[in-house]
C-alpha cells in the first residue's frame, strides 16, 4: 500500500518535473526570437476560421516569426471597432462594414477580398409564410444588422424590386437576435448570411426568399488599418498568401471542411455541408474590379442617406502582390 | 571407462604458485551415486568440486565428464554452495528463473518451489526467509536447469541442528525422486555416512579412504560405525 | 490504547522537521511586522509571497523556473548519462579502468565552477554553456558511485551467475547493475545536490534568464522580494529534487528495506 503511494508520488512529480523541463526548453527556444504577435478578428465559419481550425497558418506564421492570435466577433461591425481601437491588426468581414466604417472616419486599409458569397446569403421568410416575393414583404418587420452585408442586400433586393427603403419595417438586431426572433415569428423575414441562412434552411425549413444572386456579391474582405498595414507589408503579404492557400485547400476538399467546420462551429453536419457546398472560397488581393463593387455599396449607402459622407474606396486599398 | 561411469578423474593436480592443493586425485562416479567428499577444511575437497564443475582449471591431469574433457564450465552440473548465493533483489521465483522469461521456466520454477515445500514463499526476497528456507531456494535454483550432475558444497554448514536433519532428508528425497548423480561436501562424517552410497576421504590433497555408505538403509549403528571408521581416519596423522 | 499512543507519537515525529521552517518564517514575519528588522532588506515572508504572485502572474516567474529546470535536466542527462557509461566500462574493463580511471579522478579534482570562465570562452553564454557545466558538475558523482557499486559486488555472486551461465548482458543486468544501482541512486541524490548549486552559479554569472538570472537582476534593483523569491525556490527545488531521489531509492531498493512480512 505504502509502495503504490511512493509510485504514484513519483510519477507524479516525474510527469510535472518532465513537463516543466519541456516547457522551459520551449520559453528558451522562445526567447532566442521574441515572437511578433499578430491578431486577426474573425466571424463564425468564415475563412479565417477555417485557418484557424485547421492551424497550417500559424505554423507557417510561427516559423516567419509571427505569433497568430485569433479573436472571435458576432458581426463585421464589432469588428470594425475593435480594429479602430488597435485591439486587432486584422479583420475578416462582409462588404459592407469597412464601407459604414471609412465613412464614420475610421482608418481602413482593404488587404485581401474572397469571392462572391451571393448564394449562401438571402431573405429568409418561414416556411409556412405566404410571403412569396420581395414585393409581398411591403409593410413586414425584416430582420437586419445595421451596418452589415444584410443592410447593403436588403436595400438592393428592395431597389430591384421597384420598392424604396421605407416601404418596410426594417428591425436592427444582432444576428444571434434575429435568429431568435425569426423563429418565434416576432419578425417576418431575416436578411442573413451563412451559416445563419443554412441553419435558418435547415432547421426551421425556411424559405429563401431570394439569395444574393445580382442584388449583392458579399463578397469576404481582410482589413486592416493604413496606419498597420503599411508599416507591416510583410505581414500583409503572408497573411494573404497562406490564407489564400488555406481556401484554396478548402476548395478541394469539402468533406475535410465540413468535419473541420462542424466541429469549429458546433453546428449539425448537415447545416456546415449545405453552406460549403455552394460556397466559393477563394480570397485573392484586391483588384481594381472589386474596389468597384465596394464603390458601389458605398454611392447607394450615400443615396440612402445611410452614410454621411461620400467615400471613395479606391483610396483606401493596398494591393498585395502574389 | 565402464557406460555407466559419469565422472572419471586421471592424475588430476591442482596447484597454486607453489602450493600444491590436490595431487594424483584418482576417482570414478557412476551415473546414479551419491557421493561424499569429507575431510578437514582445507584438504582440497573444496577445490576437488571447483575443479568438477569447471571453475577452475586442473594443473595436471585429466576431467572426464560423460566421456568428454571437463573444459571451461561443466554445463551439465550445478552447484549449491555454502552461503546461498541466492540474488536480493530477486523475489524467490525471480531466482530460479532469473535465465528467461520464458513462462515455461516460471511453472517449473513453481514446480520446484513446490518440490523443496516453499510454495507460499515465490514473490518474497531472499531476506525475508530463514537459512533454511534460502538454501531450500538455492537447491531448487540448482535444480531448475535439470542438471546431470549436482555438486553440493557444504550446503547445511551453516544450518542449526533440526534444520539441518530436516534438508538432509529433503535433499536424499529429491536426488532419489530425480534421480540425481550427486557428490555432496561435508565435514559431518554421519552426514555423509547417512545420505551417500560412497564416502571418500580427502586428506593431505588426495583421496584416501573410500568406504561404502548407508544411503538407503535403516542400520543406526551400522551407519555409525562407518562414520567412526571415516573419522579416525581423517584425525590420524 | 497503548497502540494510539504509539501511533500519536509517530505522527508527531512525521511533523517534527517541519517544526523549524514554520517556526522560522513565523518569527520572519513578525519580527518584519514589529519593525525590529528592516523590512527594506529583509522583506516579510508574505512579500515575498506577494512578489512571487505578480512575477507568477506577469509569467516570468514560471519561465524562469521552467527555463532553469530545463538547464538542469538537460545537464543532469548528460552529465549523468557520461557518468554512468564511463563508471560501468571502468568497472566491467580493467583495459578501460586502466586507461581513464586516473585521468578522470585527476580532473574529478578541479573545482568544476574554477572552468566557468573557460566554458564562456568555449561555449559562449548561451544554453550549451550552462548544460554543460551542469553536466560536468552531475558527471563526477555518478561516475565514482557506479564504478564503487560495480567494484563492490560480491565476487561470489558473480561465481554464482558464471556457474549458472549468465551472458554477459545477463550477468549485468541481472547481478552487476542492480547490484550496484544502492550506490548508483546514492550517487544520483548527491549529483542531484551538486546540479542546482551548479545551475545557481552558472545563471547568476551569465545568463538573461533562469532563476539564478532572476534573482542577479534583482539584486541590481534591490528588489529583496524577489532576492529571497529566488533563495525559497532553489530551497524548494531542491527538497524536491532530492524527495524524488529518495522515493527512487526506496522504491527500487524495497528489497533492502523488506525484512519480515511483506
Amino acid at each position: 500500500m505504502k509502495k503504490r503511494w511512493q509510485k504514484v508520488i513519483l510519477v507524479v512529480l516525474l510527469f510535472f518535473w518532465a513537463g516543466g523541463t519541456y516547457y522551459g526548453y520551449q520559453q528558451t527556444t522562445g526567447s532566442r526570437d521574441k515572437l511578433q504577435k499578430v491578431t486577426i478578428g474573425y466571424q463564425k465559419g468564415d475563412p479565417v476560421d477555417v485557418s484557424r481550425s485547421r492551424g497550417v497558418l500559424v505554423k507557417k506564421m510561427k516559423e516567419l516569426g509571427y505569433r497568430v492570435v485569433f479573436k472571435e466577433f458576432a458581426d463585421g461591425a464589432s469588428e470594425m471597432q475593435a480594429l479602430a481601437a488597435g485591439s486587432i491588426n486584422y479583420a475578416r468581414t462582409g462588404d459592407t462594414p469597412p464601407v459604414t466604417a471609412a465613412a464614420s472616419g475610421t482608418d481602413i486599409a482593404y488587404i485581401a477580398a474572397g469571392a462572391s458569397r451571393s448564394s449562401g446569403s438571402g431573405i429568409l421568410v418561414q416556411k409556412d409564410s405566404d410571403i412569396d416575393s420581395v414585393k409581398a414583404l411591403q409593410g413586414k418587420k425584416v430582420a437586419y444588422t445595421q451596418s452589415t452585408s444584410s443592410q447593403f442586400l436588403l436595400l438592393q433586393a428592395l431597389s430591384k424590386a421597384g420598392m424604396s427603403a421605407s416601404d418596410i419595417e426594417w428591425v436592427n438586431m444582432k444576428q444571434a437576435d434575429a435568429a431568435i426572433a425569426f423563429s418565434k415569428g416576432d419578425v417576418d423575414a431575416w436578411v442573413t448570411w451563412d451559416p445563419y441562412t443554412a441553419q435558418g434552411q435547415v432547421t426551421q425549413q425556411a424559405k429563401l426568399l431570394t439569395n444574393g444572386d445580382g442584388l449583392s456579391q458579399n463578397r469576404d474582405f481582410i482589413l486592416s488599418t493604413q496606419q498597420y498595414a503599411k508599416k507591416h507589408e510583410a505581414v500583409n503579404e503572408y497573411l494573404v498568401k497562406y490564407l489564400s492557400e488555406d481556401m484554396t485547400w478548402a476548395n478541394e476538399h469539402p468533406k475535410a471542411l465540413t468535419k473541420l467546420l462542424t466541429k469549429a462551429l458546433g453546428m449539425k453536419q448537415t447545416i456546415v455541408a449545405k453552406m460549403v457546398d455552394r460556397r466559393d472560397w477563394t480570397l485573392t488581393p484586391m483588384t481594381k474590379a472589386i474596389a468597384k463593387e465596394e464603390q458601389t455599396i458605398a454611392d447607394v449607402f450615400y443615396e440612402n442617406d445611410l452614410i454621411k459622407q461620400r467615400i471613395n474606396v479606391s483610396d483606401d486599398v493596398i494591393y498585395v502582390s502574389e | 571407462m565402464a557406460t555407466d561411469d559419469l565422472i572419471q578423474l586421471t592424475d588430476v593436480t591442482k596447484s597454486y604458485q607453489q602450493h600444491t592443493v590436490l595431487h594424483d586425485v584418482n576417482l570414478t562416479i557412476k551415473t546414479g551415486e551419491f557421493v561424499a567428499f569429507v575431510g578437514e577444511s582445507g584438504g582440497g575437497k573444496s577445490t576437488l568440486l571447483r575443479l568438477i564443475a569447471g571453475l577452475e582449471p586442473a594443473t595436471t591431469g585429466q576431467l572426464m565428464m560423460d566421456g568428454r574433457t571437463i573444459n571451461g564450465l561443466n554445463t551439465v552440473a550445478r552447484v549449491m554452495f555454502q552461503d546461498d548465493r541466492l540474488l536480493p533483489w530477486m523475489t524467490v521465483l525471480e531466482n530460479l528463473s532469473f535465465k528467461s522469461r520464458d513462462m515455461n521456466e516460471k511453472v517449473r520454477a513453481q514446480e520446484l518451489l513446490d518440490l523443496v515445500q516453499l510454495h507460499d514463499f515465490a514473490n518474497y526476497y531472499p531476506n525475508q526467509l530463514s537459512g533454511g528456507q534460502k538454501q531450500r531456494v538455492a537447491l531448487a535454483r540448482a535444480l531448475m536447469a535439470s542438471p546431470k550432475l549436482l555438486l553440493l558444497d557444504e550446503p547445511l554448514g551453516a544450518l542449526d541442528a533440526l534444520t539441518r536433519s530436516r534438508m538432509q532428508e529433503l535433499i536424499a528425497d529429491i536426488v532419489d525422486q530425480e534421480n540425481l548423480t550427486t557428490i555432496l561436501i561435508t565435514h559431518d562424517v554421519r552426514e555423509a555416512a547417512k545420505m551417500a552410497d560412497r564416502i571418500v576421504a580427502i586428506k593431505h590433497g588426495t583421496t584416501g579412504l573410500t568406504v561404502p555408505g548407508h544411503r538407503h538403509q535403516t542400520d543406526e549403528m551400522a551407519m555409525i560405525a562407518v562414520a567412526n571408521e571415516v573419522q579416525e581416519f581423517i584425525l590420524s596423522d | 490504547m497503548k497502540k494510539s499512543n504509539k501511533q500519536d507519537k509517530r505522527q508527531a515525529e512525521n511533523l517534527l522537521p517541519w517544526l523549524i521552517p514554520i517556526a522560522l518564517i513565523i518569527v520572519w514575519q513578525v519580527a518584519v511586522d514589529a519593525k525590529w528588522i528592516d523590512a527594506t532588506y529583509v522583506p516579510s515572508p508574505l512579500a515575498v509571497l506577494e512578489q512571487g504572485v505578480t512575477l507568477w502572474q506577469a509569467g516570468t516567474l514560471q519561465q524562469n523556473m521552467g527555463i532553469s529546470l530545463y538547464r538542469a535536466t538537460m545537464g543532469l542527462l548528460i552529465g549523468g548519462a557520461v557518468g554512468f557509461v564511463l563508471g560501468v566500462a571502468n568497472g566491467l574493463s580493467r583495459i578501460s579502468h586502466a586507461l581513464f580511471n586516473s585521468t578522470i579522478q585527476m580532473v574529478r579534482n578541479i573545482p568544476h565552477l574554477a572552468l566557468i570562465p573557460l566554458i564562456i570562452i568555449w561555449f559562449g553564454i548561451g544554453e550549451p554553456a550552462k548544460v554543460t557545466l551542469v553536466a560536468i558538475g552531475v558527471m563526477f558523482p555518478i561516475y565514482i558511485n557506479t564504478l564503487h557499486g560495480i567494484q563492490s559486488i560480491d565476487p561470489k555472486l558473480i561465481e554464482m551467475g558464471q556457474s549458472y551461465r549468465l551472458t554477459k548482458w545477463q550477468m549485468f543486468t541481472k547481478v552487476i547493475f542492480p547490484g550496484a544501482m544502492p550506490t548508483i541512486l546514492m550517487g544520483l541524490r548527491y549529483a542531484l545536490g551538486v546540479m542546482w548549486t551548479t545551475l545557481i552559479v552558472s545563471e547568476t554569472i551569465s545568463a538573461s534568464s533562469g532563476i539564478g538570472y532572476m534573482e542577479t537582476n534583482a539584486q541590481q534593483f534591490l528588489d529583496m522580494p524577489t532576492i529571497f523569491l529566488a533563495i525559497i525556490i532553489y530551497a524548494i527545488l531542491g527538497k524536491v529534487s532530492d524527495w524524488i531521489a529518495a522515493l527512487l531509492e526506496s522504491i527500487l531498493l524495497d528489497w533492502q528495506a523488506s525484512k519480515g512480512g511483506r
